[in-house]
C-alpha cells in the first residue's frame, strides 16, 4: 500500500544502504562526558573510568557516588597525607559507557589533560582499550574485575572484589545449609563479566556436589525480553535458578519471569543490585531466601572487628541521606574501599606517585581489604599475584533486607577445589593465558 | 508439550509489540519517505510516560498508557513540522536530523529520569494458563491491544476518507496533491500516528522492560530487521514479518539460547535479501 514511496524518494538500496550506514555511525557516536576539576596544587586528583549510563552503569554510577562521600569525609578531616603534606583528594570522572575505545579515550584525558594519579575502573570490556596506555604511561589502575588481570599489566591491581572467585562462596554456603537442593540451571550474558562468571559457578556446584541440568544459557547484552530465557530455563524443573553475575538490568526482569511463570525454587546471583524493587515486582515471599554476594552497609556484621572499611553503618547512613537507600548498590563501597587501600599506601610511600604507591600497596604480599586482612593472590589464575584475596560476604534476603549470613574464606575454597576452577576457566576460554 | 506453548505464548507477545513498533515505522517511511532513526526512542519516550504518570504519579496504568500514545503522537508530529517537512526533499537530511533528534531524546530521559532503569511496578499480578502456558495480564494487555490498535489502523486506511487520502499520497505524492490532497496534513498525520504506534508500544510493555535511555537502540535494530524481512514500506509485510521474527527468535532462544537467536535473526533477513531483495511484500524497484 504504500511501498509506492520507495520509487519516489528513496530507493530501497539506498534505504538498506544509508540504514547500515548510519548504524554504523550511530554504534560509533558519542563520547563520555567529562567532570573536568580545576583543583589547586594541594589536591591530588584521581581518575573514574567507569560506565556512568547505559546497562552497566549500575556498576559504575553508585560507586562514583559511594567516592563522592569518600573525598567529602577524607577532606573534612584535612585530607590525605603524603610525605608530610595534606592533600584533598578530587575525583574527575569519565563515562566510558563500558565501551573499550571511549575507555581508551578517557584514559587518555585523564592522564595528559587532568594529570591524574591513579585511574579506578570496572574493567571486563573496557579494560583492553586500556591495556597499551597503562603499560606505556606507567599509571596505576584498579579493575574490580580481577578477569582483567595478566602478567602484561603490572600495573593493574585488583583491591576490592575479587569477581568472580568470591561466587563460590555463596555456593558453598547454600550446599551446606540446604543440602536437598541438587540440581540447577544457569543464565549470563554473552560478555567477559558472564563467562569467568559461569566458569566460576560451574567450579562451585561441581564442587558442592550441585548437578547442572543443562548447559548454560547466554543471552545476548541487547535482550529486553527474558520470557523466552525464563522458560528454558525452568524446562527442566531445577532446583537452583543461578542468575550468575548477570548487570541489574538483567537481574530484574529475569526474578520477574521467574515468579510470573511459578517457580518456587532457589535463586543464588552474584549481584542483587536495587533487590528493594524486585521484591516490589515480584513479592517479599518470593525473594525469601535469596543468596547473592553484596550487602547492604547498615548490616551490623559489618561492625565486627576483623573488617576494615571505615564506619559501614555511617557511610551507608549517608548514602542513603544522598542517593536514596534503594540506590545502593553492588559497588557503592568498593571504589571508596579502593581509596582506603590506595590512601593508605600514599602516606607510607609518602607520594603519590603511581610507581610509589604500587610498591607500598603491596608491601608485605598482604593488605587491609575492606572484609579483613587479605593476600595478595592470583599467579596461577590471572599469572600475577595483583588480586587482594581474602574473606567474603554470603549475603541472604531475609523478610525484604538483606543480610549477612557469613564471612567465608575465598583462598581455603581455592586450596581445596581450584583444580576444578581452572578445569572450567579453561574450558570456556577464561584463563589469563588464553585471553587475547 | 508445556514448553511449546509457552514459548507460543512469548513469542506471541513479542510479535504484538514488534508489530506496533514496525508499522508505525513503516508509515512514517511509506508516506513521507524518511527512515526514521529515532523510532526506538520514541518506543522509550512513551515506556518513560508510564514511568512518570503511572509509576512516580500512580495514575492508572491504562490512562497513563493512553497519555503516553498521545504524547508520543504529538512528538511525532513536533519532528514532522521541525525536521521532515523543511527537509522533505532531502530524505537522507531527514535521517541524519532523525539521529540527532535521536540523542536529544536520550539525553533528555537521562536529565529527567537519570540513567539507571526506571522501576515500574505491574499494574496487575493476574494471570492466566493456556494448555499449561502462563500468560500474564500484563503481557495479555500488549496482545490485546496490539490486535485492536492495528485492526483500527487498517480500518482507518481501508474506510476513511483521510485513510484513502494517506494512501493517495504514498502511491503518487503528486497525483495526490493535485487532486487537492494536502501533503502537509497527511504527512502530520501519518507521523502522528507512526510516532504514536512506537509510544503505546513504549508504554504498554513498560512494566515488562525496565525502561532506561538506551532501550531504543536494541528495538530499532529488531524494527528495521523486520521491516527489511517485511518488505520496506509494506505495512502487512512488517506485520507478517513482526510474527515470523518474534517467533523465530523466541523458539530459538528457547531451545538453543539467545546469542544464537539473534544470528539466525540477522540470518533471515540475510536469506530473504538474497531470494527476494525486495522483502515478502515488497514490491520491485523501477528500473
Amino acid at each position: 500500500m504504500l511501498r509506492k514511496s520507495l520509487d519516489r524518494k528513496i530507493s530501497r538500496r539506498k534505504f538498506l544502504g544509508t540504514t547500515a550506514a548510519s548504524g554504523t555511525a550511530l554504534a560509533a557516536m558519542g563520547s563520555g562526558l567529562s567532570r573536568v576539576a580545576y583543583a589547586d596544587s594541594d589536591t591530588i586528583k584521581i581518575g573514574f573510568l567507569a560506565p556512568l549510563t547505559g546497562p552497566v552503569a549500575a556498576w559504575g554510577k553508585p560507586g562514583l557516588d559511594g567516592c563522592l562521600i569518600w573525598a567529602d569525609w577524607v577532606n573534612a578531616k584535612g585530607g590525605v597525607n603524603v610525605g608530610g603534606k595534606s592533600y584533598n583528594i578530587e575525583f574527575v570522572s569519565y563515562d566510558n559507557e563500558y565501551d573499550a575505545a571511549k575507555a581508551k579515550t578517557g584514559a587518555t584525558k585523564l592522564i595528559k589533560e587532568d594529570g591524574v594519579k591513579f585511574i579506578m575502573m570496572l574493567g571486563g570490556d573496557t579494560w583492553p582499550g586500556v591495556e597499551k596506555i597503562a603499560e606505556r604511561e606507567g599509571m596505576l589502575f584498579s579493575t574490580l574485575l580481577p578477569s582483567d588481570l595478566s602478567p602484561d599489566s603490572t600495573t593493574l591491581l585488583a583491591p576490592c572484589e575479587v569477581h568472580p572467585i568470591y561466587n563460590v562462596t555463596g555456593v558453598e554456603w547454600l550446599a551446606e545449609n540446604k543440602p536437598d537442593l541438587k540440581t540447577a540451571v544457569m543464565c549470563a550474558q554473552d560478555d567477559s563479566l558472564g563467562k569467568p562468571s559461569v566458569a566460576t559457578y560451574l567450579a562451585a556446584f561441581e564442587a558442592a556436589g550441585i548437578e547442572m541440568i543443562d548447559e548454560p544459557l547466554f543471552f545476548d547484552p541487547t535482550t529486553t525480553d527474558f520470557a523466552p530465557v525464563m522458560t528454558k530455563l525452568m524446562a527442566g524443573n531445577p532446583d537452583i535458578l543461578c542468575l550468575d553475575t548477570c548487570y541489574a538490568d538483567y537481574v530484574h526482569p529475569l526474578c520477574e519471569q521467574a515468579f510470573q511463570q511459578g517457580y518456587k525454587g532457589q535463586i543464588i546471583s552474584c549481584t542483587a543490585d536495587f533487590y528493594q524493587k524486585i521484591i516490589e515486582k515480584t513479592s517479599a515471599e518470593f525473594m525469601e531466601g535469596f543468596i547473592f554476594q553484596f550487602p547492604d552497609f547498615d548490616d551490623p556484621a559489618l561492625n565486627s572487628e576483623g573488617v576494615n572499611f571505615v564506619n559501614p553503618n555511617e557511610f551507608y547512613a549517608e548514602y542513603a541521606k544522598r542517593y536514596g537507600a534503594s540506590q545502593w548498590g553492588a559497588v557503592s563501597w568498593e571504589y571508596a574501599s579502593i581509596m582506603d587501600l590506595w590512601a593508605d599506601a600514599a602516606s607510607q610511600a609518602g607520594s603519590a606517585e603511581p610507581a610509589a604507591v604500587l610498591e607500598a600497596m603491596k608491601a608485605g604480599g598482604t593488605g587491609k581489604h575492606a572484609f579483613g586482612t587479605a593476600d595478595w593472590w592470583g599467579t596461577e589464575l590471572f599469572g600475577i599475584d595483583n588480586a587482594l584475596v581474602g574473606d567474603w560476604p554470603v549475603v541472604v534476603i531475609e523478610g525484604g533486607k538483606a543480610t549477612i549470613k557469613d564471612f567465608r574464606s575465598i583462598p581455603a575454597w581455592w586450596d581445596k577445589h581450584k583444580d576444578l576452577m581452572i578445569k572450567h576457566m579453561t574450558a570456556l576460554g577464561q584463563m589469563w593465558n588464553q585471553r587475547s | 508439550m508445556d514448553l511449546l506453548w509457552q514459548t507460543a505464548v512469548n513469542a506471541t507477545y513479542a510479535a504484538s509489540y514488534m508489530a506496533l513498533i514496525a508499522v508505525g515505522l513503516v508509515m512514517i517511511f511509506g508516506v513521507m519517505g524518511v527512515i526514521n532513526f529515532a523510532h526506538g526512542e520514541l518506543y522509550m519516550v512513551g515506556a518513560y510516560c508510564v514511568v512518570f504518570l503511572y509509576a512516580q504519579e500512580t495514575f492508572p496504568f491504562l490512562l497513563a498508557v493512553a497519555a503516553g500514545l498521545v504524547f508520543v503522537g504529538f512528538v511525532g508530529i513536533f519532528m514532522e513540522r521541525t525536521m521532515f517537512r523543511p527537509l522533505r526533499d532531502n530524505p537522507l537530511g531527514g535521517l541524519i536530523a532523525s539521529i540527532g533528534f535521536l540523542l536529544i531524546l536520550q539525553t533528555l530521559a537521562v536529565f529527567g529520569f537519570g540513567r539507571r532503569m526506571g522501576h515500574v511496578p505491574p499494574s496487575t499480578q493476574g494471570k492466566m494458563e493456556i494448555f499449561g502456558a502462563i500468560l500474564t495480564y500484563q503481557r495479555l494487555f500488549v496482545i490485546v491491544a496490539a490486535v485492536l490498535l492495528l485492526a483500527a489502523l487498517w480500518a482507518f486506511l481501508k474506510r476513511s476518507k483521510f485513510g484513502r487520502a494517506l494512501r493517495a499520497c504514498a502511491q503518487d505524492a503528486e497525483a495526490a496533491s493535485l487532486q487537492g490532497i494536502s501533503m502537509n496534513q497527511t504527512a502530520r498525520v501519518a507521523m502522528f500516528i507512526g510516532a504514536a504506534l512506537a509510544g503505546v508500544a513504549g508504554a504498554l510493555t513498560a512494566p515488562l522492560v525496565n525502561p532506561t535511555p538506551y532501550i531504543g537502540h536494541s528495538i530499532i535494530v529488531t524494527a528495521f530487521i523486520i521491516i527489511i524481512v517485511g518488505g520496506v514500506g509494506s505495512l502487512e509485510g512488517a506485520v507478517i514479518a513482526a510474527v515470523i521474527y518474534a517467533f523465530v527468535h523466541t523458539f530459538v532462544t528457547t531451545f538453543f539460547d539467545g546469542v544464537i537467536a539473534n544470528i539466525v535473526g540477522l540470518a533471515l533477513m540475510l536469506a530473504v535479501l538474497v531470494t527476494r531483495p525486495t522483502g515478502l511484500f515488497g514490491a520491485k524497484e523501477r528500473a
